[in-house]
């Protein structure tokens, strides 16, 4: 495997255990008896150290942490009280969902706001610029859970042209093979599910991706602006290249690095703001999950949750760096510099 | 005979109410195979005058006339213009590390002229390779699939002249395509215009500070300063004698090896106040 | 070729050249060639920067907001038509109109009253969150930038680590661990916001410190923290000042945003994202109660984006607006 891949993925699982631990130390933060409060509010005081001996709650901090990520090897990410199973579990139902929201959300986003910042960049100075750029600007400002809540109520109750909440309609719900319940119905061969569920998914993307797309509309904008003005757009002019032609052809593919990485970058925020949106619309996913096991005072729940979206984060950082190398031969030449 | 290229009275002035004139009254012909530079300090107009013959510049108005074969530039439609350029006239620009598009490859960026043109794929792909095999690219057809960060400054500009010779163009505007290269380097490009003109019969406008890349190539030269042309000549008249008092300080502010190496350098404001005072 | 022509020691015939300097110590000239500017002339460039001329229409909207913000923050409770902790449930969930202007929530409060008083506690949180975090975050670069390379990679390294989580989930999750209060809220936004600026203020540093005046100043002899503190650090500053407006911006929709799910300080506390969270329950029946709050939020996020922006157009021209 050539040596740049080796160091990217090494860097990567670095990555992952500095989040571990980072969740181990916040672990240690929470004050009150961490025993008590896995053993529940109404244990007596000899299942609280029954709990303490079960979860190594004695031994030292840094067995602790010796134990915490031989667990988490393992894939034993604790026991949630709230759920009463394994916080792994638990996880593996919870993820899907919120996966298939920001997937979609990301899909939207690059559908229409790539678009939009390749015209502000063509349109520069003109009235469609300026329009892309305030569209822009109020997008970044929005709060998710406010345009959520309004959509909810605007689209849904008071206009009816989308479902309120819910991931599917009455007796369209896939047989759950993986939780997304798009994918769970394409596996199932019932394209009307698919569609079903993505119909259910509408708004609450289009409430996710309103910040997104007021970053990714700025970023293409002002990256294409200064693609268009490089040397190579000049000469490409110079040598009759029609406008369509240039745009696809020519300054796309050179701006697409630096999109890819905006989007990249993106993908962990838009996790987070996936929290509150998926409370809006009552969704099954990791964003509820989380808060109910805030609510709850269930820690481990929280944690893990912590923990996987930190996972999730790296691992995305991984595959942008990865497409990177593929699609920008500079990045490559560099590497293999590198490797040399 | 008319000349491939007249320029008649061509005015440039940035858009902008108010805004300034950059280039006067410019009127110049090139013949057909015929080589002229255009010589002049920084900030003599001689690159907004190349660029605008073929219109490439958005933030400034053209007046006058550029026809080219007859067929009138200024003023013209944009496909008029994207009709011409790459094809009877073509343009290299300065830099070769930055003129080449470092995600596409080589030969998809030489052999484009034709391509746009409708040009099938396997033919233009063909006759680019051929090109960079003629400017002297060692192994074209493998090396023509990379890109441009494996190639070095002085194959690049090779790259790009093939790019913009590939067209079969009757007049090459090169904008001091040898500034950003090693001295070296320099020469081969050089050698390399003069070589392609008179094997395609190419007519060339060659920009330049440089009075010295000037000297061999050159068939004509016109002198710029401020916006304006103050001298036309054959090569080696314009050397020999030259009119204008700008060019003669021009080339009394040439560096020479055997001059006095304790004389103060001589600037051409130094050349002009002394022909003022009546010393030179 | 022409001959060169030869030139005279006539003093009438060349200008006299300039006379000859009395030396100067290399230290003192370095010194007094590379003075930068000092932060508080940094922030008064700033304010200059904001107050000059080619103000556009945009940039006129942000200032407006923010005069508006700050006057609802400094005077709030006195503008206040209403009282807003006073209950009247037979007041409760009237649409806006009357001496409601914008009506009442589900125990008789009147928004608008409300709004008045929760600017406060959103925006000084906003901004007392964002100042904390800034100055942690320069102070982490400053050390990464000053001293020695083990401990550059090791802050990055962790910075690194920081950012691998998505703020308003790190933030969630210290909150949710360190109890229900402001202060909880604060410390979290604290931690979840200095990485960010942290990494943009080292990077900003790196591409500073490798000009040129600060070479010379290295020459000079002087030592690495002096240089960083008296050149770098003042140069890189532009970046943040910038950053602040943005920063704010994000902080009051995380702000928000947390309240809304339940963490921020406990109630009755008039912040704006408590109450888009108790609207939520009568959004179809008495939409006012959700859609006011969180229009405040949002014109305030913009009005600190704007002014963000605004700064960023005048302090680096270079860069292309976004």
């Amino acid at each position: 495997m050539p040596r740049f891949l080796v160091k990217r993925l090494g860097l990567a699982v670095l990555s992952v255990w500095g989040v571990a631990t980072l969740v181990f130390l916040m672990s240690q933060l929470i004050p009150g008896d961490a025993a008590r409060i896995a053993a529940g509010r109404t244990a007596t005081a000899a299942q609280v150290e029954q709990a303490r001996e079960r979860l190594g709650l004695d031994l030292p901090v840094a067995e602790q942490y010796v134990h915490y990520l031989g667990g988490l090897l393992r894939g034993d990410l604790g026991w949630s009280a709230s759920t009463k199973q394994p916080v792994a579990i638990d996880l593996q139902v919870v993820l899907p969902v919120t996966l298939q929201l920001v997937a979609l959300t990301m899909v939207l986003t690059v559908l229409v706001a790539v678009p939009l910042g390749v015209l502000a960049a063509l349109r520069h100075g003109r009235a469609a610029d300026g329009a892309t750029r305030l569209v822009a600007i109020l997008g970044g400002g929005i709060p998710v859970f406010w345009l959520a809540l309004m959509l909810q109520w605007g689209l849904a109750s008071r206009l009816g042209w989308a479902p309120i909440s819910g991931a599917n309609g009455f007796g369209l719900a896939p047989p759950v093979v993986t939780g997304a319940t798009v994918v769970d119905s394409l596996l199932a061969g019932r394209p009307d599910m698919a569609a079903d569920s993505l119909w259910h998914l509408l708004l609450p993307a289009l409430a996710l991706s309103a910040p997104f797309m007021a970053v990714v509309v700025r970023n293409v904008r002002s990256t294409m602006l200064g693609v268009l003005g490089t040397d190579y757009i000049a000469f490409a002019v110079a040598k009759g290249v029609p406008q369509h032609r240039l745009v696809l052809r020519h300054a796309l593919p050179a701006a697409a690095g630096s999109t890819l990485t905006i989007l990249g970058m993106q993908l962990g925020w838009m996790l987070g703001a996936a929290l509150l949106v998926e409370s809006v619309f009552a969704m099954p996913g990791l964003g509820t999950y989380l808060h109910q096991a805030i609510v709850n005072q269930d820690t481990f729940a929280v944690l893990g949750g912590v923990l996987v979206t930190g996972t999730v984060f790296v691992v995305a950082g991984l595959v942008v760096d990865l497409l990177q190398i593929g699609i920008d031969p500079r990045v490559r030449a560099s590497h293999q510099i590198g490797a040399a | 005979m008319s000349a491939l290229l007249e320029v008649r009275e061509l005015t440039v002035q940035v858009r902008r109410p108010g805004g300034p004139v950059l280039v006067e009254g410019v009127s110049f012909d090139i013949a057909a195979g015929e080589r002229l530079a255009l010589v002049g300090e920084s900030g003599s107009g001689k690159s907004t005058v190349a660029k605008a013959l073929v219109q490439l510049d958005p933030t400034v108005t053209v007046r006058g006339s550029v026809r080219c074969d007859g067929v009138e530039l200024v003023g013209a439609s944009g496909r008029a213009l994207r009709r011409v350029r790459g094809s009877q006239v073509s343009m290299i620009f300065q830099d070769p590390m930055t003129a080449l598009n470092p995600v596409r490859r080589i030969v998809d960026q030489v052999a484009e002229p034709l391509l746009i043109r409708g040009v099938p794929r396997r033919e233009a792909h063909a006759r680019a390779v051929e090109m960079l095999d003629r400017l002297g690219v060692p192994r074209a057809a493998e090396r023509a699939r990379a890109f441009p960060s494996e190639f070095s400054g002085g194959m690049r500009q090779r790259v790009v002249m093939a790019t913009a010779l590939v067209g079969g163009p009757r007049l090459l505007v090169a904008d001091e395509p040898t500034t950003a290269l090693d001295v070296r380097v320099q020469e081969q490009v050089l050698d390399l215009i003069e070589e392609q003109s008179r094997e395609l019969d190419l007519a060339v406008l060659f920009i330049t500070h440089d009075l010295g890349t000037v000297a061999g190539l050159a068939d004509r030269v016109a002198v710029m300063r401020s916006g304006r042309v103050v001298e036309e000549r054959p090569v080696d008249d314009l050397f020999a004698a030259p009119d204008h008092p700008y060019t003669r300080g021009l080339l009394a502010s040439v560096p020479r090896i055997d001059a006095d190496p304790d004389r103060r350098l001589v600037t051409v404001a130094d050349h002009l106040a002394l022909e003022e005072a009546g010393h030179a | 070729m022409t001959s060169l022509p030869q030139l005279t020691t006539d003093p009438a015939a060349r200008p006299s050249p300039p006379p000859p300097e009395r030396p100067v110590p290399p230290g003192r000239a370095v010194a007094a060639a590379t003075r930068p500017a000092a932060i508080g002339s940094g922030l008064a460039r700033a304010a200059r920067a904001l107050a000059g001329p080619r103000a556009g229409a945009l940039d006129a909207v942000a200032f407006v907001l923010v005069a508006v913000l700050v006057v609802a923050v400094v005077a709030g409770p006195w503008l206040a038509p209403h009282d807003p902790y006073r209950a009247d449930p037979t007041a409760a969930l009237l649409p806006p109109g009357g001496s409601y202007l914008l009506g009442t929530d589900d125990a008789g409060r009147d928004i608008l009253s409300r709004l008045l008083v929760g600017a406060r506690t959103t925006l000084l949180a906003a901004t007392g969150v964002v100042v904390l975090s800034t100055l942690v975050g320069v102070l982490v670069a400053a050390v990464a930038a000053a001293g020695p390379r083990w401990l550059d990679e090791t802050l990055l390294r962790v910075v690194d680590v920081f950012l691998a989580f998505p703020s308003i989930v790190l933030a969630l999750g210290i909150a949710a661990a360190l109890g229900p209060s402001l202060t909880s809220v604060v410390v979290a936004m604290v931690v979840a916001m200095w990485p960010a600026t942290a990494r943009l203020v080292r990077s900003v540093m790196r591409e500073t410190m490798s000009s040129q005046y600060v070479e010379a100043a290295r020459l000079t002899g002087m030592s690495s923290p002096r240089v960083v503190a008296r050149h770098v650090l003042p140069n890189s500053l532009d970046s943040v000042y910038v950053q602040l407006g943005l920063d704010v911006s994000g902080a009051i929709v995380l702000i928000a945003g947390l309240a809304f799910l339940g963490v921020g300080a406990p109630p009755p506390s008039a912040d704006w994202g408590s109450m888009v969270a108790q609207g939520r329950e009568y959004v179809t029946t008495a939409w006012w109660v959700a859609l006011f709050p969180g229009l405040a939020i949002t014109l305030a996020a913009v009005a600190f984006g704007l002014l963000g922006d605004a700064l960023r157009a005048r302090l680096d021209p270079t860069v292309v607006a976004p």
